[in-house]
């Protein structure tokens, strides 16, 4: 076993009586690090710890990921879908036009009358005026009931106004024009489909909540999976956690390395996420153009843009963060030194 | 300087400590004796801050220990170097990790924890061995690396539950006079052990507790 001066030489450098073998030039080493340099490098430390420990375990490591990248690239892709929608929904034109049936008894020289004082209105963008005669040879055209048409007694429809509203006027305003028009004197029917533009813009929403929904419940059970993923690595290291405690490591030391392989784990996740939603998309571009020019389209589906696949990574890997947090608030207590 | 005023412990219905009044002062060596039992690790334990009075006042340092708040237990677990009976090495690392672990936690510097560690190893003789692994070592060779790990970081107190609890007499000696050194420059020591015969052949003031109880070496107060 040494001699005592050794021992001497550990205590170097504190206000100690001097020992046998005392010597200067022996000094050990200059005492810890100031605190913030200290707190920075113990940072450092767990973070390249944890990722050392994620590395030497690849199997579970990628595991990890994957679950939390396709729990992720789920709800991403159907979010960059939903983009895709209402962006469409956008350049899509409401073939808007107010079909006003007058009475019967309204001359075509009246008829002209109401459609020039229609025009005035700011939500009204033209009225045209389509004469009986003109409509009822139109109606035999386009059904190809000419002979049926000749047969005819007298000539069933009224003059007719059609109104085109102004462009980009919402649902509610086109309801409260179509009131007015419902309501001018001289106007026996109007004939308007509003409710397929509130349909579909209850659809969008319908969507929209579907999408949220299905992302919260699969965020919500990525955390619980990292959480778990996380107790059965504290469960791990009990020995080493007490060992820890003992000796002076406090809470937030403890800590740090779970924090850090929460994070790493969840900003892997979040890159796997970006492959596979860029995956995803690659594949249903094709189809979906080919769809859209069956309806005379040529949009073309929008990919993940760059912020939107940084934002993924951030949202993984604070979803990482949050659930170490909450499994080393739950679990951590429980490791105490007996 | 640790100073114990009327401090029990109970346990459930089981009292382990018993008003127990004394001081330690700093730089003094004492050894905590009496039956299995007695309430010698309790006493060590109370010192950790690994259990609290349930009575009475324990002040180290002149600091109320019961002010130590949770967030504050490891900086005031730093002040003391701790040797377990059962060695509380960690099996996943080298020796040397082992006794580096207080200076990370302390957030030494690379260069001065390899110096330190060197330094510590070499005094309890285990230098060569410092690349192997703890789990290999005998008893008394773990019980070394353990007490390395203790003095690392120079702390201001040594603490030790029956250090030499299944060692034989010459290394029990050895590991006892080593304790002595640190002691020598300016450490309290604090050692449980009822190995009576060894520690009274060290003239080192004897705490004896029975049940609990002071019943010897209670220091002024
Ligand atoms: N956590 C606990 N819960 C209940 N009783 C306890 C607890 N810890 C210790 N005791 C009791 O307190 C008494 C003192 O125990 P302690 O471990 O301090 O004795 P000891 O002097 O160290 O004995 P030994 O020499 O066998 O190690 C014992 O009767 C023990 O059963
Ligand atoms: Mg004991």
């Amino acid at each position: 076993m040494g001699d005592w001066s050794v021992a001497v030489g550990i205590y170097e450098g504190r206000n100690v009586p001097a020992g046998p073998g005392m010597n200067n030039a022996r000094r050990v080493g200059v005492g810890p690090r100031h605190p913030i340099v200290r707190w920075v490098y113990h940072h450092r430390q767990a973070a390249a710890d944890s990722l050392h420990k994620l590395v030497f375990e690849p199997i579970s490591t990628l595991l990890t990921w994957m679950v939390l990248g396709i729990a992720l690239a789920l709800p991403a892709t159907l979010l960059v879908l939903l983009s895709n929608v209402l962006a469409l929904a956008d350049t899509i034109d409401v073939p808007a036009r107010f079909s006003l049936f007058l009475n019967e008894l309204t001359t075509l020289e009246q008829a002209s009358d109401i459609a020039r004082r229609m025009e005035q209105r700011v939500d009204i963008a033209q009225v045209s005026v389509l004469d009986r005669v003109t409509a009822l040879a139109d109606f035999g055209v386009q059904t190809g009931l000419e002979s049926l048409i000749e047969s005819l007694d007298a000539n069933p429809l009224p003059h007719t106004l059609l109104v085109e509203p102004a462009a980009h006027i919402n649902a509610s305003r086109m309801d409260e024009l179509a009131d007015a028009l419902t309501n001018t004197p001289g106007v026996a029917n109007v004939i308007f489909d509003t409710q397929w533009l509130a349909r579909f813009e209850t659809s969008l929403l319908l969507l929209q909540r579907l999408v949220i929904g299905l992302g919260l419940m699969m965020v919500i059970g990525a955390i619980l999976i990292l959480g778990n993923t996380l107790r059965l690595a504290i469960e791990a290291r009990r020995a080493e956690i007490v060992v820890i405690k003992l000796i002076g490591g406090g809470d937030a030391f403890v800590r740090r390395p779970f924090l850090y392989m929460g994070l790493w784990c969840g900003v892997g996740g979040g890159a796997l996420a970006i492959g596979l939603v860029i995956i995803f998309l690659s594949l249903l571009a094709s189809p979906a153009a080919t769809l859209l020019a069956l309806y005379n389209s040529d949009w073309q589906l929008q990919g993940l843009s760059f912020i939107a696949a940084l934002q993924l990574a951030l949202v993984g890997g604070s979803l990482g963060l949050l659930s170490a947090w909450q499994a080393t608030t739950i679990h951590l207590r429980r490791v105490e030194p007996k | 300087m640790i100073v114990f005023d009327r401090v029990g412990k109970r346990f459930d219905n089981h009292d382990a400590i018993r008003d127990i009044s004394l001081t330690i002062d700093s730089g003094e060596m004492v050894f905590l004796t009496g039956h299995s039992g007695a309430g010698k690790s309790t006493f060590l334990r109370l010192l950790m801050l690994l259990e609290r009075p349930t009575s009475g006042c324990l002040m180290v340092n002149h600091r109320d220990t019961s002010r130590v708040k949770r967030r504050a237990i490891g900086t005031y677990r730093r002040d003391f170097g701790i040797v377990f009976q059962d060695h509380q090495l960690l099996f996943d690392r080298t020796v040397f990790d082992n006794v580096a672990l207080p200076l990370h936690i302390a957030g030494f510097e690379m260069r001065d924890v390899n110096r330190r560690v060197r330094a510590a190893l070499d005094k309890v003789g285990l230098l060569q061995r410092e690349r192997a692994n703890p789990a290999v070592l005998s008893g008394g060779e773990q019980q070394r690396v353990g007490i390395a790990r203790a003095v690392v970081a120079r702390p201001k107190i040594l603490i030790a539950d029956e250090p030499t609890g299944n060692l034989d007499p010459q290394l029990s000696a050895e590991i006892m006079s080593l304790f002595e050194a640190f002691n020598q420059v300016g450490v309290m020591v604090v050692i449980a052990s009822h190995d009576l015969a060894l520690i009274s052949r060290l003239r080192h003031r004897i705490i004896t507790l029975n049940n609990g109880r002071l019943v010897g070496g209670g220091g002024h107060l």
